[in-house]
């Protein structure tokens, strides 16, 4: 199978306060990952380290075969080639916990502004695609809708849409359902459980374990930085091999 | 009441409306498109940001009058000016005032603008970089297109405050509303007429203006209306 994100040996400090410690990990074409922890163990770090919202001091980044080039200058590191960044970032679609729609366009202007005014495909043909897309997460009709006149679910679909636009080789999700009321987070982890079917590849962080038993083909564990354990769902969820899992499992499920 | 006189003021004072508009339109768009540049330097770096801060403190420090006196009187001090290509432009009263005007107003906007530009959620301007947006298509798609959305009711102000200001020109041989107001008066006497006759007017102005300004929003911002699910 091929590898569509490639993490080595990332490290990322904000200031004294280390928050990765070394996270190396591959995503293979139609792996669906589900990356749980703690709050505050460094899961949308190294979830915003892959299309570069963070840079790492350490480590490499690959996505596809393309790995991203940086230098390390007087002001600490940075990307050597922002063009590459950004082609790079155009091969990924990101979903953020907080939707961050674009409030002055319409769900359809949300959806096909990355395909036409950075890809710079014709106006036209992304239409009728982006049209499809927002039958699938089914928004069809909310299509010349604002991003305001949206429920949180039908925020986080258009956004889902926006990111499926992108033609993404990877589609990385930061606690997607985090900031929707409890009855809106059924629509929303249905859409991505669709994706996974299709078999899209993609890196999930979140709080929802049985929805990540349910559609990850892997879990990870992050802890202070690292991946303190590694493996199916099954595994990680029934029989942790790490205390620490165990314990996070345990406390997760005293509160649910 | 004389309405003959009235009638008369009115169409006398109605053929400097143009000049007027002339004056408070020129200087809008030149001040616009420099509130923008100083906005955007404010925030580039450190050195733009206070070079601009300068600027502000200066124009908007100090009475319009005083800024439109030293350009009109002054500029022609310097041989550098008067032997400049711009001396044909700064020569000539218009030009003075459009350059006072714009000056002054570029040092309102540009604060009005930075406000706006900080209004821009930052999250909206993530979702553009992990696009792969560069930098200019950032700004072109979603930046200013939020900023100015945002800054656009306060810039409303700003504009029918310029179209008052216009009247500071009269003071350096400008015949426009005020100027030519001051023309009937000299020649008639009649001031109070006169002079409510040309506020009418400056009154008539920002009434068409606030309304226009108001639609404006209206259709850039469909989504700040509250619209029900
Ligand atoms: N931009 C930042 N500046 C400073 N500290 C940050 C920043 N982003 C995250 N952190 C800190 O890094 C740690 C890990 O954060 P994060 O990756 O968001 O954790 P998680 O997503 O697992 O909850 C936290 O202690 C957080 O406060
Ligand atoms: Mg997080």
């Amino acid at each position: 199978m091929t590898d569509v994100v490639t993490l080595r040996d990332l490290h990322k400090s904000f200031g004294p306060l280390k928050v990765l410690d070394g996270i190396s990990l591959t995503a293979r074409a139609g792996e669906t990952i589900a990356i749980i922890g703690a709050s505050g163990s460094g899961k949308s770090t190294m979830l915003r380290c892959i299309p570069l919202l963070e840079v790492p001091e350490r480590g490499d980044i690959t996505i596809g075969d393309e790995t991203i080039r940086m230098n390390t200058a007087r002001g600490g590191r940075a990307p050597a080639d922002s063009a590459q960044v950004n082609r790079l970032r155009g091969q990924l679609g990101f979903v953020f916990q907080s939707f961050n729609l674009w409030a002055h366009m319409t769900v359809l202007e949300n959806v096909i502004e990355a395909p036409v005014h950075v890809h710079k495909r014709p106006r036209n043909e992304v239409v009728d695609e982006a049209m499809a897309l927002l039958e699938k997460v089914g928004l069809a009709e909310k299509c010349e809708a604002y991003p305001a006149h949206l429920s949180g679910g039908q925020q986080q679909r258009a956004a889902i849409a926006r990111a499926l636009a992108m033609r993404p080789k990877a589609l990385l999700f930061d606690e997607p359902t985090s900031a929707l009321d409890p009855e809106l987070v059924g629509e929303v982890l249905g859409v991505i459980k669709g994706l996974a079917e299709e078999g899209r590849t993609m890196l999930i962080v979140t709080h929802e374990m049985g929805f990540a038993a349910e559609v990850a083909s892997r879990a990870i564990f992050l802890h202070a930085g690292r991946i303190e354990e590694e493996g199916s769902p099954r595994q990680i969820f029934a029989e942790p091999t790490s205390d620490r899992t165990r314990q996070f499992i345990r406390r997760y499920l005293e509160r649910a | 009441m004389d309405l003959a006189f009235l009638g008369e003021t009115l169409l006398r004072l109605a053929s400097a409306i143009p000049t007027t508009l002339e004056l408070a339109f020129v200087s809008v768009s030149i001040g616009l498109a420099l509130a923008l540049l100083l906005a955007l330097l404010r925030a580039s770096s450190v050195i733009g940001a206070a070079c601009v801060r300068a600027y502000v403190f200066v124009f908007r420090g100090s009475p319009l009058l005083v800024q439109i006196f030293l350009i009109y009187y002054g500029l022609g001090q310097f041989d550098a000016v008067r032997e400049s290509f711009l001396w044909p432009f700064l020569r000539r009263p218009w030009w003075c005032a459009i350059l006072a005007l714009a000056l002054n107003t570029a040092a309102y906007g540009s604060e009005i603008i930075r406000g706006g530009l900080a209004a821009v959620p930052a999250g909206s301007i993530e979702a553009g970089r992990v696009a792969g947006m560069s930098r200019f298509t950032l700004y072109r798609r979603i930046v200013l297109p939020l900023a100015l959305r945002q800054a656009l009711p306060a810039y409303g102000s700003e504009i029918i405050i310029m179209v008052k200001s216009t009247s500071l020109a009269s003071i350096i041989t400008i015949t426009e509303l005020t100027g030519t107001a001051r023309q009937i008066v000299s020649d008639s006497f009649r001031a109070i007429e006169v002079f409510v006759c040309a506020g009418l007017i400056y009154l008539a102005i920002n009434f068409v203006l606030t309304r226009a300004v108001l639609l404006l929003e209206r259709t850039l911002t469909p989504h700040a209306r509250g619209v029900p699910r």
